[in-house]
């Protein structure tokens, strides 16, 4: 027998027809997990047969959202939904064996939905790098754009170039941490002042 | 029949090892209904993936639980590597397939102990745990640990085994076979433990169909389901095993069971440590998992098949990885299992089915 997963989306609306259906045509489940996004939470319900392991996809369920439970179909369901209602704050209908809650002792109301503070960071980093490409490829752009166009006289700045100077400057600025960031910009203007002091007394 | 009451059994008791509550509805001497309780131990080690990067993961994978540590680490990293398109080097496959066997045979040594104990035999569990320490000290050589073994890798594995040192390996094995099979003959054969087991906790075929149990529970109902021979990490095309079952359904066949699953692990290990090719033990994995990239994997564990998924969102943490334990998806046959049961069966059933409570609430 062979082995293979597939992941395909299920309408929150289907999901107890899906089971009663899939156990009626002798599929196997396996368990149901739920994927917490900003606002909403996707959850997987996987079932096995014949070496396919299908997961449905039950996609951007809103938080607080309520799905019809499968334990009639399937009773093992009840840990998975159990979990997910103390976990993520998903209320199953109809569940068979409910812990109305107290299924974990857990510390802190639905903990998987909560964002932490280190994947925030992570978000922030990751948001920052994108800018910065973005405004790399921006100021590539332009220069490739500039060098297509009229080419300017040896070693003079140009109005299009010097700025794009500047924003690729900003960017890196930008994903440094404020107190080296700080730092640069002190460096930059004390060499900027230097050179134009340079300049007066030459 | 009696008025009905309720027995708490747990979630601190002799036989087990780990919190487990159940209260049992009884009349007279008899089990009409099972609530179980757990959540005594929920770590939530599911939420540390967002600290840890895909990489350090894998130490906190395997500390789910003692006793699956290692099947633990081999299912994590198999799943993230499918979802990366990582292919494992050949040797590194061969070499996790020895330690992963390895790990069965001391997770069925160490319940044929606590078994034996429950049975009144305390010195056949001194025995099984004698042997069980050999295993461990096969851990402790090739790889410094005896518990968290922390060899697999996202790529294959840290360590080597040289071939020298799989002949010792596989000579040690025979030794256990030997004392091994003594003590499986005495416990099978022993009319106290039939007394005990026969006829006890049975599931029929359908049931254990029905409430998709898996392992050597499953195994033991005549359900020839285990996922070594079709999973991501399959060994089925690399060493020549059939799943071993019963249809006794009841609690001696679920000793049965997993006594010769002990026998079959050491078989494999000898098939594949007379066959490992040379070459690699690992890749080198650049990069991180795509953003929404998702993977899924099944993998048998002492007790079934567990399901891992992970699910990438470009940076080297995952958004989110998860582990279906053997045990969490085996409650409900326990509770069947548990239903009409003498009140003085209840420990033995229990304990046949074997069930990991940490591995359960992670």
């Amino acid at each position: 027998m062979g082995f293979s997963t597939d992941f395909k989306s299920l309408d929150a609306a289907s999901v107890h027809a899906d089971a009663v259906r899939r156990k009626a045509e002798g599929w196997r489940f396996v368990q149901i997990l739920a994927v917490n996004n900003e606002d909403s939470a996707d959850v997987i319900y996987s079932y096995m047969k014949d070496g396919l392991l299908d997961n449905a996809v039950v996609e951007r369920l809103p938080r607080g959202a309520h799905l019809e439970s499968i334990t009639d179909a399937y009773l093992e369901a009840f840990v998975f939904e159990n979990e997910m209602h103390d976990l993520f704050g998903i209320t199953f209908d109809g569940l068979a064996i409910d812990f109305l809650g107290n299924f974990y002792r857990v510390s802190t109301e639905v903990p998987m939905t909560i964002i932490s503070p280190e994947k925030l960071a992570e978000q922030e980093k990751q948001r920052k790098l994108a800018e910065k490409k973005a405004k790399a490829a921006a100021a590539k752009a332009a220069k490739a754009s500039e060098a297509a166009g009229k080419a300017p006289a040896e070693g003079a700045p140009t109005g299009a170039s010097a700025p794009s100077i500047d924003a690729e400057m900003e960017a890196k600025l930008a994903a440094m941490p404020p107190e080296k960031a700080a730092r640069v910009r002190a460096a930059m203007e004390a060499k900027a002042k230097k050179a134009t002091a340079d300049g007066e007394v030459g | 029949m009696g008025k009905a009451s309720v027995i708490p059994f747990g979630p601190q008791h002799p036989v087990l090892p780990e919190p487990l509550h159940l209260d049992l509805v009884v009349q007279d001497e008899t089990v009409v209904d099972v609530l179980p309780q757990i959540g005594f131990v929920h770590r939530g080690l599911e939420k540390l993936v967002e600290t840890r990067d895909y990489n350090q993961f894998i130490y906190v994978a395997e500390r789910i639980c003692g006793i699956c540590a290692m099947g633990h680490s081999l299912g994590y990293a198999e799943t993230v590597e499918s979802l990366m398109g990582v292919e494992v080097p050949s040797r590194a496959e061969y070499l996790r397939v020895i330690w992963h066997e390895l790990s069965r045979i001391h997770s069925h040594l160490l319940w044929l102990g606590l078994a034996a104990d429950a049975f009144g035999f305390e010195s056949m569990f001194m025995h099984c745990w004698r042997l069980r320490e050999r295993i461990l000290d096969i851990f402790e050589k090739t790889t410094g640990g005896r518990v968290i073994l922390s060899v697999v890798r996202v790529g294959g594995v840290n360590r080597d085994i040289e071939d020298s040192e799989l002949k010792v390996i596989c000579g040690v094995l025979d030794g256990i076979k030997a004392e091994y099979g003594e003590i499986m003959s005495t416990l099978l054969t022993d009319m106290s433990v039939k007394n005990r087991t026969v006829g006890v906790g049975a599931l029929t075929t359908e049931q254990a169909i029905d409430l998709s149990m898996v392992g050597p529970f499953a195994r033991a109902s005549a359900v020839s389901y285990d996922v070594r021979s079709f999973g991501r990490g399959a060994y089925g095309h690399l060493a020549d095993f059939q799943p071993i079952t019963d249809a006794g359904g009841d609690c001696y066949a679920r000793v049965k069971v997993r006594c010769l699953e002990v026998l079959q692990s050491i078989e494999i290990i000898q098939e594949l440590a007379g066959k490992i090719p040379a070459g690699d033990i690992a890749v080198k994995v650049k990069g991180n998992p795509d953003p929404g990239a998702r993977a899924a994997n099944v993998l048998e564990q002492p007790r079934g098949e567990c399901y891992y998924f992970a699910q990438g969102n470009g940076t080297k943490h995952l958004e989110r990885m998860r582990m279906r334990t053997p045990t969490s998806q085996n409650l409900a046959g326990m509770l069947e299992a548990l239903k009409g049961c003498d009140l003085a069966d209840v420990n033995m059933i229990i304990l046949t089915i074997d069930p990991c409570i940490s591995c359960t609430e992670r």
